[in-house]
């Protein structure tokens, strides 16, 4: 499936979440990533993000899609980071 | 599905925050480890100790090709799936030349089928190839009563010579005409495209074999003698033509290659790096292109096909499932 996750954590801690997210998904602006992922790195992602948040005051969005199908991507302004295999 | 990473830039890839950073002069690019199947290196790339271990724990395979487009060797990290029972039951099978020929031959007919396959669909288009399909079909019912290795890749040989000369019809363009089949180097465009496109066809199903409990050194129908890997071969002959062969006619055919993508190098003509990522690209999308599998009513992709065929050899060997080629049906 794809995933766009957007977080908001307090200073202490965004630089934890950026390195775990950066394990299972494409970094594409400040606090958001995107990817294919399969259900259970989901899984685990949420479980080690969650391990490191503060409930009462940093707060993660995920956007979950079956496909990208019915999606359309618009880039206005600099693209900081496009997500591709080819390096 | 994971996903292949392909590096044709120079730089270094590291081990950071226990994920993957490829630094380059163009600049920083995280790689989400878990999300990565292999990695296919082409550039002039720096690598640590640290990252193969990194590497081995996550069971990512690498592969490496040279400047000149030559595949160079793999890092194939400790078996992950170790199974003594399969492994002795390959060589068992190996050793039992009648069980080897018959899984020899079994290669062969899929890959004879798929080559039909191709050509009917191109016959129904432009090009008529109604005689060469014919004379395909001749030589492979030959195949059945034939009593070594030995023959059965000397029939293999005369289908692909009659198969590469098919291509003239299926290109439009005349700057690539094959004329005979030439390798290391390759003498033109077009055999420098099949060389290349197998080679990495043959890296692709060896990091498939990787995530089965088969062993890649036992091969059937190409032997296993001194050589590194031979399995991945074998089972590269399938797809050879349905992969590899259909991304060179729709690389050409639609002009995303042409003759400016080829250097005279070596003695022989090799394809440019840029022209090398348009046909690596091409060969991907085509990877991870999925289609409705008939028997498992779910969609795969090409790159799963390959594997779900290693496992049909698995079981061929172990529970004695009759080991039947995946052959194409459109």
């Amino acid at each position: 499936m794809f995933v766009i996750l957007v977080y908001d954590f307090g200073e202490k801690r965004v630089g934890k979440a950026l390195k775990i997210c950066r394990k299972y998904l494409t970094w594409v602006q400040n606090s958001v990533f995107e990817g294919e992922i399969t259900e259970g790195n989901l899984k685990k992602l949420k479980i080690e993000l969650t391990k490191k948040m503060e409930k009462s005051e940093d707060s993660i969005i995920l956007y979950t899609f079956n496909n990208t199908r019915y999606t359309h991507k618009e880039i206005i302004g600099i693209e900081k980071n496009a997500p591709t295999v080819f390096l | 599905m994971k996903k292949d990473i392909y590096i044709f830039n120079g730089g270094r890839l590291v081990r950071k925050d226990n994920t993957l950073l490829f630094e380059s002069v163009e600049g920083k690019k995280y790689i989400p480890v878990n999300n990565i199947e292999s990695i296919y290196i082409f550039g002039e790339v720096d690598i640590n100790k640290s990252l193969l271990e990194f590497l081995c724990t996550n069971e990512i395979v690498l592969h490496f090709y040279n400047y000149y487009e030559y595949y160079v060797g793999s890092f194939y990290p400790r078996e992950c799936l170790n199974s003594g029972f399969v492994t002795l039951r390959q060589s068992e099978f190996y050793i039992d030349y009648v069980k080897r020929l018959f899984i020899a031959k079994q290669f062969i007919n899929g890959s004879a089928k798929n080559i039909i396959q191709v050509l009917r669909y191109y016959n129904s288009r432009n090009a008529d190839l109604s005689q060469e399909i014919e004379e395909i079909l001749q030589t492979l019912e030959l195949l059945n009563s034939q009593e070594t290795i030995e023959q059965l890749m000397a029939i293999e040989g005369n289908i692909r010579e009659k198969y590469y000369k098919c291509f003239n019809k299926i290109i439009s363009d005349k700057a690539f005409t094959y004329t005979s089949r030439s390798k290391r180097p390759p003498k033109d465009k077009i055999n420098s495209l099949i060389s290349f496109g197998n080679s990495i066809l043959y890296t692709i199903v060896l990091s498939q074999i990787y995530q089965t409990n088969l062993d890649p050194r036992i091969g059937y129908l190409h032997s296993t003698n001194n050589r590194r890997f031979s399995l991945n071969l074998d089972l590269a002959e399938i797809f050879k033509p349905i992969i590899v062969d259909r991304s060179i006619f729709s690389v050409i055919n639609k002009k995303i290659i042409t003759s400016k993508d080829f250097n005279k190098d070596l003695g022989g003509i090799i394809l440019k790096d840029e022209g090398r990522m348009k046909f690596v690209k091409e060969l991907n999308d085509k990877l991870e292109t999925t289609i409705k599998h008939p028997s498992l009513e779910n969609k795969v992709s090409y790159k799963r096909l390959i594997r779900l065929e290693a496992y049909k050899l698995q079981k061929h060997i172990t529970e004695g499932e009759v080991y039947e080629p995946f052959i194409a049906r459109w």
